[in-house]
């Protein structure tokens, strides 16, 4: 199957219908895109932050619980981010910024899975005033960095467009 | 006098030039500052909301000076990049009702965030044990709705938008 024959078949969907021809659809999904964005950004960001000691005084433990509504946020913004490319397939997949995006998705999730399985039992012990290991702080600044660059390239996704 | 004063802005070269330097470091850069900035200031806001509402009082002493900072200095990025946006298009912007709706609403996100910082985190901290007032706990839904709407507001005006230049004015 080429990338032609899965375009065709996305433009073929009912859910291409809806999005392309319900006026309303897109800007309603693209506010609840930028919500879920903003909260998955300020919960996860606001945690990165602490590990890098620029919000020291606050325990991570406190700020780690409020990333399940990040990781909601996530799910809101790949659900909605999904009927984008439902709606103008070939807008998205000949467009170097959403490649980029996708990327920097991938390695913000693998990074995830190097938090939770190298780092997270010993982080979420420390209170509030303690310094973070040094491969915590690297991998909360490779997570800000990859935050930035997804908000960066969804941004340039309509300067690259086909 | 509106159509003039849109149009001598048009023409200054700051507004010619955001609007048409040939590089991704120009507008397009702008635009995902502003996104940025929304991040840092509403981002870290909602996520400040989302732990008072979930806590009935502070398990431990809080010192918030760091992430109030980024606060501040998202609100910056945010006050700098949609001045160069507005200067950009101002016919587009000031010629539209939502823009308005926008502007208080980032006022009012503004105030919600500073109510919130003084109720629950009086000097920039709040010790172990001490209850989240219900004063504090009504601001931080407050700041979500209008945080929410401010994101609206601003997503809306791609789409609200009447005129894109001043000639364009009746």
């Amino acid at each position: 199957m080429s990338l032609s024959d899965v375009i065709r078949w996305l433009t073929s969907t009912p859910v291409n219908t809806v999005v392309m021809d319900y006026r309303w659809v897109w800007p309603i999904s693209e506010i609840l895109h930028f919500c879920g964005l903003a909260v998955m950004v300020g919960t996860v960001g606001a945690f990165d932050l602490r590990l890098l000691g620029l919000g020291k005084g606050v325990a991570p433990a406190t700020l780690h619980r409020s990333l399940r509504y990040g990781v909601a946020a996530f799910v809101l913004s790949a659900t909605t981010g999904s009927l984008f490319i439902f709606g103008q397939p070939d807008q998205y997949f000949y467009n170097a910024a959403f490649k980029f995006k996708v990327v920097a998705l991938l390695l913000l999730g693998l990074n995830v899975s190097l938090f939770y399985t190298l780092e997270a039992r010993r982080v979420l012990a420390l209170g509030p005033n303690d310094d973070v290991p040094l491969r915590a702080k690297l991998i909360a600044a490779t997570s800000l960095t990859l935050l930035v660059s997804i908000m960066l390239f969804g941004r340039m996704l309509t300067f690259f467009r086909p | 006098m509106l159509t003039s004063l849109l149009i001598w802005l048009e023409d200054t070269p700051g507004s010619v030039w955001v609007r048409e330097y040939p590089s991704l470091f120009g507008f397009p850069f702008i635009l995902f500052l502003h996104t940025l900035g929304l991040a840092m200031l509403a981002g870290v806001s909602i996520a400040i909301d989302l732990w008072l509402l979930n806590a009935v009082t502070f398990a431990r002493t809080v010192r918030m000076t760091g992430l109030i900072r980024v606060m501040w200095l998202g609100l910056g990025i945010n006050t700098a990049s949609g001045v160069a946006l507005l200067l950009a298009y101002p016919a587009k912007a000031l010629t539209n009702p939502v823009f308005y709706a926008k502007l208080l609403l980032v006022v009012g996100g503004v105030y919600a965030v500073a109510r919130i910082n003084r109720e629950a985190f009086p000097g920039g901290a709040a010790i172990a044990g001490a209850p989240i007032n219900a004063i504090a706990k009504r601001w931080a839904v407050g700041s979500l709705v209008i945080w929410a709407g401010t994101i609206a507001t601003g997503r809306l005006l791609a789409y609200t938008h009447s005129v894109l230049f001043a000639s364009q004015l009746p």
